[in-house]
């Protein structure tokens, strides 16, 4: 593997050392560029058929696949980028450890004194080395492909980044450069293993560093707020500072991995006045980093998030608003799906409008969001979108979070089944203080009626469906100044994947669980049967008296 | 038997020297390191309470990453050829391993217990016998996969190919939504955790001992005859050769291939 010598084909016969002029001539007298460049294509080949560098390709692919084959995460362009460097990161750490055991090999088991009976020097082979990364390019943009395609095929919104993309490669390479600096100094394998887990530890940790400082990692995916924004915010994150930061970081790897086999001081020297300009690349990119976004922007997304519909483009189907933000039109069909299926079911349709709105969850208090804003600016931020829509529901409106449709961790089946349960609520009258659940948890029959009607119009899976009856512990509310009381178990029911479509919407937070049983026997009876009752006393049913004995007596279901 | 006990205080002096203590101890320090940076940063920025098990278990990586090296058997050919079994000198060091690793464990703990007071909010409530059964899985797998690879052509880089595939196992094992159902706390509750990490390693400790076998069948005689030459039959001038055994003369190659 990498603990062979090089293969000889493209050089000259090894030279021993000491020997005279007449044997080191021709040596001297080979380019040395063309001894760089043999090697370095060698190198090239083996770095990118290395086990190591397809491992990383594939463990790449399939980390941008389980997040989006999965569902759970909505296909935006201003992340799905950043996520596919996700992927990169995976084939970076790779690409270290490879390029390290690779840089080890002449030191390693005691192979120093036959490569220096070669007649390329230590200093060459770095150089060739570092030349035999792109060998890592065709692989990275091998990344750059496949996530492409994923995004592409869940059908994305927005446009790619291409600086993004292209911070991706210069990672890569980045991290190549680094593990042969590493392998010239420490050829133990442990050292490159050691060098690719230092770049993913902090890509796996940031929730516990300051957020201003996060865009300073070689990569991080997790900890931002791309994918709770209606569109790309300019300065969030600083890709194109990120990018030089990175390629900084590349040539400064390059340089120490040079100057540590470099014998000359004029090129130790020279070595030095890059490494000094490579390290001011560094920090310059890191300052520019560390900038803030624009304020402008910010007012704009605050304003956004609190008034939606100062930024948003309505459309009225039937008895229903929809409105979503700009680029977001593609997912009307799908939220109106559910909710029309509701609507036709119902046997007397409620009088006041429906809205359906997206709504933003924008985290202002993030510090990779505000970084370098006024404390004061912040709070004025976060006074402008406290009670923004979403953050409580309200009686004729079913709230969205944008970037969570239909995902959320969960499937379009769940969210279809969540916006039509939210849809029914409404059409049974529940207002907003619905929300605030009695004590012990109120039988209503009207509850019932919801959730048939929303089993009827989405057809979800009747095992998942039973699955969410449980028993489960309420205290009764204390009165001020004294303890609360021994908490009562009662059967109540939820749906199991109730994240799924982040739908926020009026209706009860704990259903009992005698109110679904009722609705699953009233799958169970024929439709028209079901519509002829609840038409003749509709006002009855839908009243928050009525329980869901009553409407199964009615039925004529027995318990 | 007392022969094969007469040559353990001579293993006991050669099982610590070929210890790879510079590669085991760099990567406890580096684990213990990442974990007092991450504990730091994070009380500085006043988020300990997000510091949980999962820290422990991302910075103990450089330690299992280490761990791997530490079933290299040295000087492989000739180590196979001596009377003692292959098996003894990587359990020597799988045993001189242990309790430095249970030490990283105990002095991440005691780092994280002055960082988060018990009974605060911030207080990880994840019970300490999951973690353990979680990290002794992990251990377990890396080991196997060191073994195994040890007996093949990259037996002289087992380490670091053993190192990423246990790092492999370990994150299918996590996010494969079949196995996370069970290895995973949530959704799968702390008993489900350390029984099914436990049971995974049982598997891989039965895998290394397979793959730490000799890879062909020893005379044991000739371990006694070595340890007691003047006792032996061959002084008495009987030839060994007629009992079967190997003969002193054939030395390392005291064994018979398959």
């Amino acid at each position: 593997m990498t603990g062979a010598a090089l293969p000889g084909p493209a050089l000259p016969g090894p030279v021993p050392q000491g020997a005279g002029a007449a044997a080191a001539g021709p040596v001297m007298a080979q380019p040395r560029l063309r001894i760089v460049l043999s090697l370095a294509r060698i190198e090239a080949v083996r770095i990118g058929r290395g086990w190591l560098v397809l491992g990383g390709l594939l463990g790449g692919v399939l980390l941008i696949g389980a997040w989006y084959w999965s569902g759970q995460v909505q296909p935006l362009w201003w992340e799905a980028g950043w996520r596919i460097g996700g992927g990169q990161l995976i084939l970076a750490m790779a690409m270290l450890a490879a390029a390290q055991l690779a840089a080890g090999r002449s030191r390693r088991d005691g192979m120093a004194d036959l490569y220096a009976s070669f007649p390329a020097t230590a200093g060459l082979r770095t150089l060739a080395l570092l030349a035999s990364l792109a060998g890592a390019v065709p692989a990275s943009l091998l990344m750059i492909a496949a996530g492409v395609v994923t995004v592409q095929l869940d059908g994305p919104i927005g446009a790619p980044s291409l600086m993004v993309l292209v911070a991706g490669v210069v990672l890569v390479l980045a991290a190549g450069a680094a593990g042969i600096a590493i392998g010239t100094r420490f050829p133990h394998p442990l050292a490159g293993l050691f060098g690719a887990l230092v770049l993913f530890l902090p890509a796996a940790t940031t929730h516990l560093l300051p957020g201003s400082a996060r865009w300073l990692l070689p990569w991080q995916v997790i900890q931002d707020q791309l994918g709770s924004l209606p569109g790309p915010l300019t300065g969030y994150p600083p890709a194109g500072a990120h990018a030089a930061e990175l390629a900084g970081l590349a040539i400064a790897a390059a340089i120490v991995a040079v100057l540590m086999t470099a014998r000359s001081g004029r090129a130790r020297a020279w070595l030095a006045a890059g490494g000094v300009l490579a390290a001011a690349v560094i920090c310059f990119a890191g300052t520019a980093q560390l900038e803030p976004v624009p304020t402008a922007e910010l007012n704009h997304l605050a304003t956004e998030m609190a008034d939606p519909a100062s930024a948003q483009h309505c459309d009225t189907a039937g008895q229903v608003r929809y409105c979503l933000y700009p680029g977001f039109g593609r997912e009307l069909s799908s939220v109106a799906a559910p909710v029309n299926k509701v609507l036709a079911l119902l046997p007397v349709r409620p009088s006041p409008t429906l809205t359906v709105r997206q709504v933003l969850s924008v985290d202002f208090t993030d510090a990779g969001l505000t970084r370098g804003q006024a404390q004061q600016q912040i709070s004025r931020w976060l006074a402008q979108t406290r009670d923004a829509p979403g953050t409580v529901a309200a009686t004729s409106a079913i709230y969205l979070t944008a970037g969570a449709w239909p995902a959320s961790g969960g499937s379009l089946t769940d969210a279809d089944f969540n916006v039509a349960l939210a849809a029914a609520d409404w059409a049974v009258g529940f207002t907003a203080g619905g929300r605030i659940q009695p004590y012990p948890p109120r039988d209503e029959a009207r509850e019932a009626v919801a959730i048939w009607l929303a089993i009827l119009a989405t057809h979800p899976p009747a095992g998942e469906l039973q699955q969410g009856v449980t028993r489960q512990g309420f205290s009764p509310r204390p009165r001020s100044g004294s303890q609360p009381g021994r908490p009562a178990f009662f059967s109540i029911w939820f749906y199991p994947d109730g994240g799924a479509g982040a739908v926020t919407a009026p209706g009860p937070q704990v259903i009992p669980a005698s109110e679904y049983l009722l609705a699953k026997a009233m799958t169970g009876l024929p439709e028209r049967r079901v519509n002829q009752v609840l038409k003749d006393r509709w006002a009855t049913w839908v009243s928050a008296r009525t329980t869901a004995a009553q409407l199964a007596a009615a039925l004529g279901v027995t318990s | 038997m007392t022969a094969r006990l007469r040559a353990l205080p001579l293993l006991a002096r050669y099982i610590p020297r070929t210890m790879p203590w510079v590669t085991l101890l760099t990567g406890c320090l580096t684990s213990l390191a990442i974990f007092t940076v991450l504990v730091r940063v994070a009380h500085h920025d006043q988020a300990t309470f997000w510091l949980d098990q999962g820290t422990i278990r991302l910075s103990l990586l450089p330690a299992v990453a280490a761990l791997a090296f530490v079933p290299y058997l040295p000087f492989r050919p000739l180590t196979r050829a001596t009377p003692v079994p292959a098996w003894v000198t990587p359990v020597g060091h799988l045993l001189l391993a242990a309790p430095i690793l249970a030490l990283t464990y105990w002095a991440q703990q005691r780092i994280m217990t002055t960082a988060v007071p018990p009974h605060t909010p911030q207080d990880p409530h994840e019970p300490t016998y999951a973690l353990i059964a979680q990290l002794v899985g992990w251990f377990a797998v890396t080991v196997a996969v060191a073994a195994w690879i040890a007996r093949s052509r990259f037996a002289e880089l087992a380490g670091a190919v053993a190192a990423p595939i246990a790092f492999s196992i370990i994150a299918l094992a996590w996010y494969l939504p079949i196995t996370a159902k069970f290895l995973v706390h949530p959704p799968a509750i702390a008993h489900s955790v350390a029984i099914g990490w436990y049971s995974i390693a049982a598997v891989a400790l039965t895998l290394t001992c397979l793959a730490m076998r000799d890879h062909w069948h020893r005379y044991t005689r000739v371990l006694r005859r070595i340890a007691a030459p003047g006792r032996g039959r061959g002084q008495s001038g009987e030839p060994s050769s007629k009992r079967g055994d190997a003969s002193p003369a054939r030395g390392a190659g005291a064994t018979v291939a398959r």
